[in-house]
């Protein structure tokens, strides 16, 4: 239960907002990947923590793109089909994937690694083709560069990384000269130590929750297509 | 055209300011400290006013006037940042995070103590994990240096900032969708009156701003609305970031002071470079995808907000999609209007059935399918849309296939002639 392993996290979020109910995206991003997609019981969980109608939570879920009530198993690979990504390539990353991965668009691989699906424009046009792999942007992919991206995927899945299909853990990627993937370091340097006078708190950025790696249904789930969301 | 010094793309002039400590080194958080300690938030409503500050997000909306809509008297009020950017071609907003990111927290910070405001939050996309993280890193730096939180620099301000996450929806740019959204709603546009400053977030006083226009505040506040005027036209002062894609050998971010020709944005040698392989620009779609087309022979139009209206266009977002003659007009129509119907929120009708229909003749003769009469039946499901919309994302959709049944006409004959 997410009440007793991540209450930490839920006090923290609660607290940002003067309505609980502001809480439903990010407590939906938890559980999701606390239990690796949002299955009803999760989603009755987060209705039951901020005593909402089951049906407002479900409503919610099929609204946002984002949230996934089906199996996406290990890595969400989001390839833009925008204009003008699919000028630039788009369409040729796309039917690379599915070749090397040897799936259609929105079918888990069998081994419960991998999902392709289309989205639309994710600001970073000039950077086209974009992929988003769990949210880490990948820029400037090519055909040729998508086996480098698998290698890459396949290599953190082996490391142990905390994966998080929601995005907690995001860091954005491109393409070094010599060919390899790597990641766009942040360089913001460190929080300073507060001031003697302030008894400010920073609020606490969102920790990727702990159960990412929870062993969910995916890896059986194979063959079954799962229509991508719908509005929005 | 190079800007000397740039307003927004301050990396360029200092590099690494991205880095808390080189921000400080150049005045970063000098523009907080003198609006706090030198101006009532009523002149801070008025400098904005003076300095001609116009919405970044599309409208173009002045600033100032915006946040006088304010009722006196009425708390708590809501400051909320509206980093949505899924505007197709439009990736400014997600730079300015990436490059600058104290800049949009130091102008969230005056501009919320400029309109009385306890609370600030910036709603970003869900696909902004990483843009995200940044900005929670930048607030904590600030919260340790006591720029936020209570009694900020002594001033008796407090403010509390935080980053709420969409979930892939871009309706919930639409400012009151992004209210319901951040209510833990779906997202869906609101009716208007009452405005946002009138009843916003839970029913409260709220203004909402783009990413790009609170940016421009802190560099107001330090240098002053005559400075700032100096900068772009009369009637659009200062600069825009113009996101810059499509065919071209350069696309990327390119600040300019408004009124910048196309011309020099797509061939200048520092911006655009020209066309890949030398090749003629065929469509240009100037502000977003949700922006009427021109063409090849109106490249000599100034960019800001007048201008382009009377091309018949809009500045918009200030994303500019430059297409060659490689695509065929009915699949740029196609393409556009498929994410207009993936993104409509289902609220209203007209919206709703018109962009499935629109996609569903579309497709069908850019697959060699077309029937004898899907011309007219275009013109026909654009016109019931027009006018009809609940929000400007239905009216949006209409932009792409009018477009390009007037510019390209040709092209859809071809089609239905192709029918086999
Ligand atoms: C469908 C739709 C999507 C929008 N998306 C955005 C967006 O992503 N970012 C943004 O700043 N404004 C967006 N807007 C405009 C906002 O409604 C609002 O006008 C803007 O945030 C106001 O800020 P400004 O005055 O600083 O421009 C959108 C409007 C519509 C109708
Ligand atoms: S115009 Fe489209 S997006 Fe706007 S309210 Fe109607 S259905 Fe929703
Ligand atoms: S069209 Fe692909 S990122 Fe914008």
């Amino acid at each position: 239960m997410l009440q007793e392993t991540c209450a930490a996290q839920i006090e923290a979020i609660l607290a940002r907002y003067d309505h609980p109910r502001s809480a439903v995206l990010p407590l939906l991003y938890l559980a999701q990947d606390t239990y690796g997609y949002l299955t009803n019981e999760a989603i009755l969980e987060v209705a039951n923590l901020l005593n909402l109608p089951q049906t407002d939570v479900f409503e919610v879920v099929s609204f946002y793109t984002l949230f996934y009530d089906y199996p996406v198993g290990k890595w969400v690979l989001q390839v833009c089909d925008d204009v003008p990504c699919c000028y630039l390539g788009a369409e040729e990353v796309l039917a690379a994937l599915a070749q090397k991965l040897g799936v259609r668009e929105d079918q888990l691989t069998p081994d419960g690694h991998f999902l392709v699906q289309r989205v639309k424009c994710l600001a970073a046009c000039h950077r086209a083709p974009v992929v988003q792999a769990n949210l880490d942007y990948i820029y400037d992919v090519t055909p040729e560069r998508v086996d480098e991206l698998l290698r890459s995927l396949r290599e953190r899945i082996g490391s142990g990384e905390v994966l998080s299909v929601s995005g907690a853990t995001a860091e954005d990627y491109e393409y070094a000269p010599a060919g390899h993937v790597r990641m766009i370091e942040r360089r913001l340097g460190d929080i300073p130590a507060p001031p003697a006078h302030a008894a400010n708190a920073a609020p606490v950025a969102d920790e990727p929750a702990s159960q990412v790696e929870t062993d969910v249904e995916t890896d059986r789930t194979n063959g079954v297509d799962h229509a991508a969301g719908t509005s929005g | 055209m190079v800007l000397t010094e740039h307003i927004i793309q301050r990396e360029l002039d200092v590099p690494n300011i991205a880095n808390f400590d080189v921000y400080l080194a150049h005045h970063g958080y000098e523009a907080l400290r003198i609006a706090l300690s030198q101006y009532q938030p009523a002149d801070l409503v008025k400098m904005v006013k003076d300095a001609g500050l116009r919405g970044r997000g599309g409208a173009g909306f002045p600033t100032g006037v915006k946040w006088g809509f304010l009722p006196a008297g009425v708390y708590p009020r809501y400051l909320l940042c509206n980093c949505d950017e899924s505007e197709p071609g439009t990736f400014n907003n997600h730079q300015i995070i990436d490059l600058n990111p104290h800049q949009l927290i130091e102008g969230i910070i005056i501009s919320s103590y400029a309109i009385e405001a306890n609370k600030a939050y910036i709603y970003a996309r869900g696909e902004f994990g990483a843009a995200a993280r940044t900005m929670e890193h930048a607030i904590a730096q600030a919260y340790a240096a006591g720029f936020l939180g209570k009694n900020i620099l002594g001033s008796g301000f407090d403010l509390d900032m935080y980053v709420h996450r969409g979930a892939g929806a871009y309706i919930c740019g639409e400012e009151t969708a992004l209210m319901d959204s951040l209510e833990g709603k779906i997202g869906q546009p609101r009716l208007k009156p009452p405005f946002p400053a009138v009843a916003g977030l839970y029913g409260k006083p709220t203004i909402i701003n783009n990413v790009e226009t609170l940016a421009n505040v802190p560099p107001i506040v330090r240098k002053g609305v005559d400075w700032y005027r100096s900068h772009g036209t009369e009637k659009s002062p200062g600069t825009k970031v113009f996101s810059l894609c499509g065919h071209v050998r350069k696309p990327g971010n390119y600040e300019l002071p408004f009124g910048v020709s196309l011309l020099d944005l797509i061939y200048d040698p520092a911006y655009g470079d020209g066309m890949i392989a030398d090749r003629a620009v065929k469509i240009v779609v100037p502000g977003g995808a949700s922006a009427p087309w021109l063409t090849g022979d109106q490249l000599n139009i100034p960019l800001d907000y007048e201008s382009l209206a009377s091309a018949g266009s809009m500045l918009g977002s200030g994303g500019v999609i430059v297409l060659n003659d490689t695509v065929s007009a009915p699949h740029v129509a196609y393409k556009m209007d498929e994410f207009f119907k993936h993104e409509s929120c289902g609220k209203c009708t007209p919206c709703r059935e018109g962009t499935h229909w629109l996609v569903r003749v579309l497709h069908r003769m850019n697959h060699g399918h077309a029937e004898t009469d899907d011309i007219p039946v275009l013109h026909d499901i654009y016109r019931q849309m027009e006018g009809n919309c609940f929000c400007l994302l239905g009216e949006s959709a209409v932009m792409p296939i009018k477009s390009a049944l007037k510019l390209f006409p040709e092209e859809f004959e071809g089609l239905t002639h192709m029918k086999g």
